[in-house]
């Protein structure tokens, strides 16, 4: 039956594939054109249909399922008794005693691995402004983190930080900096931090692409004034370079504020949450609440508060810039 | 004189950047690949940690394939990933175009249900989806998880085709229009040879995305000869044995095609990734 709908689902889009292509290449060029108009006019449609079935369908709707859900006793350990229960699962979110750990672990999470990204980003942009030999092999090299999978570098973390025989203990000891091993993913406090230093090694380069290229749009003759007047190197940065980078960077830390506050694979790998919720955020706790005890219903409620959290901080983004205008995100 | 010291004084301190970016990247990739070829007793060490293997070995590697069924991963994480970049690829040449060259009517409110989707954390969809899936008998199927990649990919993906679209003059349509070609056939023969490294870049991310996912995968594939390589390494971390030199191996191995793909293709992500919000 499930499987059906989904066949129907693929041949409709099929079909209006099918539609668009053969409506256009048929098109007879002597037509009047007001009969061109209008089809001109339905065109976009066409164009986006296929797009936005699959996002109602697959998107739009469970969304609205999961708001649903948070209103409702929704525990798949005891099928066949679903019911609506106002408000328990949300007052049972905040009886909860880890909730505000949870909290103020998220903030920190998202601002600590934000302002790493940034400043590391911002000064890998600096340092490759200017030309120098083996450019391209370079760049390929320390933009590579782009493109690596969170959940490997969550395994490098891991292992580098392991308290036995990991080698960031041996290096530290080596240099004299610990005398004693240290449980970096069994310490309250620091399990955190080991996965927001993996965090900012993976967005380093993301900055570090968006600065550049913001950088080099920076027309020349600006510069060579500025060499005229006698400028140093720091009083050029506050001065041109800054302001000119400034829209990018607003939109860049803005979109990537919202992508670390929802991204949690890297603590999934790394801490899993431990010891003892020290490393939870809002999402990982999330996932954690709907598939080890199987409660979508508390689960909902959850990530309805998300939703708010992200309202609100979507709110004053679209305030401050023209949203169809950032293109990347 | 003193200009002189400056300019030493900022290239010293820039080689040292350079080189301290270079190892930043370098220096955890070679510890994986270290690890993933000592031998099991090296590893485990808690008296010394050596930095290069006393004794050479591809056990890890063997292990992997052998005892892990690698191969089975490697061809269920390609097989997700391709067709994810193949129809995402194709759906935002189509959406990013309708975007680009026409104004209509709810294209605002589009393009903001494009942005809220990408706010909007993937674990509060994939729990209603997972008992959506379960009940269309989508759990433990690879199509499952394609279509998941599909949605989570898509809207970025639209977007950022829509700038690429945006940078190809119009005359240059306009021409083709003149000369007689329909809108399709336009698209096909002028717009999208230009349009080669938006292409490409879109094809990547969307292979990219699908390849490094997690949290999906281990929630909508159960049976372990359907996981991708995250979730069969990740089936690797036990509770109180973890293999780290077979994972270390796996690790190397996933990373390695994402990592020659972006290599060759750099220039088109850079690109990608900087089309939409670089232009004002």
């Amino acid at each position: 039956m499930g499987l059906l709908i989904l066949y129907l689902i693929g041949v409709l889009i099929l079909c209006v594939a099918g539609i668009i292509f053969i409506s256009k290449l048929s098109r007879k060029q002597n037509s009047s054109t007001k009969n061109i108009k209008l089809k001109r006019r339905k065109d976009p449609y066409l164009f986006l249909l296929p797009t936005l079935i699959l996002l109602v369908f697959m998107f739009g709707y469970p969304l609205i399922n999961s708001f649903i859900m948070s209103f409702q006793h929704y525990n798949l350990s005891t099928p066949g008794n679903i019911y609506f229960n106002g408000f328990d699962n949300f007052k049972k979110l905040f009886s909860d005693s880890d909730i505000w750990l949870i909290i103020r672990n998220s903030f920190f999470y998202v601002i600590a691995s934000v302002t790493g990204q940034v400043l590391l980003g911002l000064i890998l942009a600096l340092t490759l402004k200017k030309p120098f030999p083996f450019r391209g092999l370079y760049h390929a090299i320390v933009f590579l983190p782009w493109a690596f999978s969170a959940f490997v570098i969550g395994l490098i973390q891991r292992w580098s930080f392991n308290g036995e025989y990991g080698i960031i203990n041996n290096l530290l000891i080596n240099a004299g900096l610990i005398t004693e091993k240290i449980a970096w993913l069994g310490t309250p406090g620091l399990s955190l931090l080991v996965v927001i230093i993996a965090m900012i090694w993976i967005g380093i380069p993301f900055f570090g692409i968006m600065i550049l290229a913001s950088m080099q749009s920076i027309p020349a003759d600006v510069f060579e004034a500025s060499y005229i007047d006698g400028c140093g190197p720091i009083r050029r940065f506050i001065s041109i370079t800054f302001p000119y980078i400034k829209p990018t960077l607003i939109v860049t830390i803005l979109l990537r504020t919202i992508w670390i506050f929802n991204s949690f694979d890297l603590i999934v790998v790394i801490t899993n949450g431990g010891p003892a919720n020290y490393s939870q955020t809002l999402p990982s706790y999330m996932y954690t609440k709907a598939f080890s005890s199987y409660d979508f219903g508390l689960a909902s409620s959850l990530g309805v508060m998300l939703i708010v959290v992200l309202i609100v901080y979507v709110t004053i983004f679209l305030k401050a810039t023209h949203y169809n205008k950032a293109g990347d995100f | 004189m003193n200009h002189n010291i400056k300019i030493y004084f900022w290239g010293t301190g820039r080689t040292i950047l350079l080189i301290f970016f270079f190892l930043l990247v370098v220096l955890p990739i070679y510890w994986m690949v270290i690890t993933s070829i000592k031998t099991n007793k090296e590893i485990i060490n808690t008296q010394e940690v050596t930095y290069f293997p006393k004794k050479i070995t591809i056990d890890n590697y063997e292990q992997l394939f052998k005892l892990y069924n690698y191969r089975s991963m490697l061809i269920n994480s390609l097989i997700v990933s391709t067709s994810t970049g193949l129809c995402v690829t194709i759906l935002s040449i189509f959406g990013g175009y309708g975007l680009a060259r026409y104004k209509f009517k709810g294209k605002d409110t589009m393009l903001l249900f494009f942005l809220v989707t990408q706010m909007i954390p993937a674990i509060l969809v994939i729990i209603p989806l997972y008992i959506i899936f379960s009940k269309m008998g989508l759990i433990n199927t690879r199509l499952g998880l394609f279509i998941f990649y599909l949605i989570t990919n898509l809207p970025f993906c639209v977007i950022t085709m829509r700038s690429f679209f945006e940078r190809i003059p119009y005359t240059l349509e306009e021409a083709a229009h003149v000369d007689g070609c329909s809108t399709m056939s336009t698209l096909m023969r002028i717009v999208l040879p230009v349009m080669f490294p938006g292409i490409v870049a879109v094809f990547v991310f969307a292979f990219i995305g699908a390849w490094n996912e997690l949290i999906a995968g281990t929630i909508f594939i159960n049976t372990s000869n359907l996981w991708t390589i995250p979730v069969g390494l990740k089936s690797l971390i036990g509770k109180y044995d973890v293999k780290w030199g077979v994972l270390m191996a796996g690790g190397f191995c996933a990373l390695l095609p994402t990592a020659i793909m972006f290599a060759f293709m750099q220039k088109y992500v850079v690109e990608g990734l900087t089309a939409g919000a670089v232009k004002e």
